[in-house]
């Protein structure tokens, strides 16, 4: 374990924040269609959006996220919701209850078109699933912005996300410096049909083969990203390779699950682990050296800036097409440095549970 | 239960006046038309004296079968082959329970798992995009102001109390519910009969799943968890016995309404989701209770 890397592989992704943007078009191509990755306007993302006046009216928008099971989603209902209450907004904010519940998620978005909303805000359980949900609203005159998880429609305001490219390519040159350019490693991509699992996984994949071809792609599994998929998965791919030297993780929800099946197994240390996103047990295992280096998002950004962009398109002031949230990364040295404000919700906040 | 449906529909219209919207109208009413399609296909199951568990992973097969055959060959093969592959599944259900014998749950237990797995196998897992725009018109069009998901559900409706009422089949499902032994002594074919209601809850299940996948426009290996016991829980509420024999297209009819109205209803008077599944299980519970109380008192 050389921990000198470690500041190398942070400074890459560093850089690579900062730059984000950047000619991230090209790796973005996949066969299940990659929802929103395909816009010509990614390459102009901008990278802030300030709140805007508080409007006269006081406005309803309706929030529909895949699930509020994990860390993440609350962070980002915890933006919404706040963000909501400086601006005068009320939000109506519904979750679908996990990735394999799209027909929920589609209900809900007829059920806000129905009470007829002033916008839609929609984090997608499907790309191509929530295509008609969002040509129906957009019917009804009604905005949708869409944040975090791309619908492949091409009928919203604007699309607000990470550089899923990006967190693809930070884990994987974090995955190559730590295992110094040899190794085998796994992939747990997360949610068919999501954005983030096409667009994080394929630049993984892309990054390795350019930069570190001796790491080596054993194999790799879709599934809804629970924890418990996590374990199940890892288990099993403990029994058919040996040889794993590397974990990828599209999201934590599954390296939290694959963490304790590694420590099952008494392979910490041996395995280096890479995730997306902070919940507590992702910090907790990073702290234990068994999870390496996560990527942190900005749920509570996102939160944000999809109200704020509601409100701006209902005030009728510009509103970019693409936006990109920070990116940040976590390993066992920066733990206790972080600024978190903008990746979870405030220690005791609770969401409405809707 | 007629009665109940006015009072939650005067309710949630007091609470919010959208929910008497034509918008919203049309709108329950394509929601419901899924959950109500499945029922159907377990009101026959049921009321034979068995049970279908496999309708809610059926949706996922017909939707990735469905995808498939419409992308290699076009819109109306695809719809075909999701119907036809709902109705071999139920075909081979029938085969078990009838033949070989294996009791309902069991049977559309092991199909319930296979069918999931015989859609993620088929798909690899991921969703099938790039379906022609001119499918959704069967999930997302209207005929004049209904929904055209609504249509096809009500003459589903229409044409499985018709079955039930004035076919020997019909007849004969009622027999097989009330008594099988009785059925078998008065001659009646029971193992051909039980399969004809397998197939029967397999096609509804079919055209369901084909209506659910151009609603989300793709073929999807995960959609239908759980329904199936929504399916059954729209039977029961109405009024159907558990056991068979009892019920028939109008009770499913009213459970259907229920299910479908307290979805909607508590969504647009804003009432939690998690909460929502509480009231749904006391409701199915209180309502067969209190059928069963009514039916002792005499």
């Amino acid at each position: 374990m050389k921990m000198k890397r470690f500041s190398a592989a942070v400074t890459v992704a560093m850089l690579t924040v900062a730059g984000c943007g950047r000619g991230t078009q090209t790796s973005q191509e996949t066969a299940a269609g990659t929802p929103g990755a395909a816009d010509a306007t990614v390459a102009q993302a901008v990278t802030d959006f300030p709140r805007p006046a508080k409007p006269s009216k006081a406005y309803r928008i309706g929030v529909s996220i895949p699930h509020l099971a994990n860390p993440h989603y609350v962070g980002q209902a915890y933006g919404y919701i706040d963000e909501a209450q400086s601006l005068g907004a009320q939000v109506t904010l519904l979750e679908a209850g996990g990735y394999e519940h799209l027909d929920k998620q589609v209900s809900q978005v007829e059920d806000l078109i129905a009470s007829k909303v002033d916008a839609i805000i929609i984090a997608a359980v499907s790309g191509p699933g929530t295509i008609g949900a969002v040509e129906a609203a957009a019917a009804a005159g009604i905005p949708v912005i869409n944040v975090n998880v791309m619908t492949d429609s091409d009928k919203v305001v604007t699309r607000i996300r990470s550089d899923d490219d990006v967190i693809g390519r930070m884990q994987a040159d974090f995955m190559g410096e730590r295992l110094k350019g040899a190794g085998n490693v796994v992939m747990l991509r997360g949610a068919p049909g999501t954005s983030w699992a096409e667009i994080r996984g394929n630049a993984f994949r892309k990054q390795l083969a350019a930069k570190y071809p001796n790491v080596k792609v054993l194999g790799e599994q879709y599934s809804q990203s629970t924890p418990a998929d996590g374990l199940r998965l890892m288990e099993d791919f403990l029994q058919t390779f040996p040889q794993i030297s590397g974990v990828y993780n599209g999201a934590d929800s599954t390296a939290v699950g694959a963490a304790q099946a590694v420590k099952g197994a008494g392979k910490v240390g041996s395995i280096v682990m890479t995730a997306t996103d902070f919940q507590l047990d992702t910090e907790k295992f990073i702290r234990e050296g068994v999870i390496s280096a996560s990527v942190l998002q900005q749920p509570v950004t996102m939160g944000r800036w999809g109200v704020r962009a509601a409100i701006s398109y209902l005030e009728k002031k510009p509103v970019p097409p693409v936006m990109f949230t920070g990116l940040m990364t976590a390993t066992k040295e920066n733990l206790d440095s972080l600024d978190l404000t903008a990746v979870r919700a405030p220690a005791r906040w609770t969401p409405p549970t809707r | 239960m007629p009665a109940v449906i006015v009072a939650l529909a005067i309710v949630f219209g007091s609470i919010n006046p959208n929910f008497w919207s034509a918008t919203n109208l049309a709108n329950v009413s394509r929601q419901m038309s899924i959950l109500a399609l499945l029922a159907l296909g377990q009101t026959f199951a049921i009321l034979s004296g068995g049970i279908d568990l496999s309708v809610g992973s059926l949706l996922a097969l017909v939707s990735v079968i469905c995808a498939q055959q419409m992308k290699n060959f076009g819109l109306f093969e695809g719809i075909t082959a999701g119907i036809v592959a709902g109705g071999l599944a139920g075909l081979v259900n029938g085969l078990i329970i009838a033949r070989a014998r294996v009791p309902p749950f069991i049977a559309t237990l092991g199909m319930l798992v296979a069918a999931r797995g015989a859609a993620l196998t088929l798909s690899g897992g991921l969703p099938i995009a790039g379906l022609p725009r001119e499918f959704l018109v069967l999930g997302a069009g209207y005929i004049g102001p209904v929904p055209i998901p609504t249509v096809i559900a009500a003459v589903a409706f229409v044409l499985a109390h018709g079955i039930l009422r004035r076919t020997r089949f019909g007849r004969y499902v009622y027999a097989m519910g009330s008594n099988e032994e009785a059925a078998v002594l008065s001659g009646i074919n029971v193992a051909n009969y039980k399969m004809l209601v397998y197939i029967t809850s397999g096609l509804f299940a079919g055209i369901a799943g084909v209506i659910l996948t151009s609603r989300v426009i793709s073929g999807q290996p995960t959609l239908g968890e759980v329904q199936e016991l929504y399916s059954i829980a729209a039977v029961v509420i109405g009024g159907g016995r558990i056991s068979g024999g009892v019920g028939g297209i109008g009770t499913t009819l009213m459970g259907v309404l229920v299910l479908g109205i307290l979805g909607n209803g508590l969504n647009l008077v804003q009432v939690s989701s998690y909460i929502q599944n509480i009231v749904i299980g006391v409701i199915i519970v209180g309502a067969v209770y209190v059928d069963l109380a009514r039916e002792r008192r005499r």
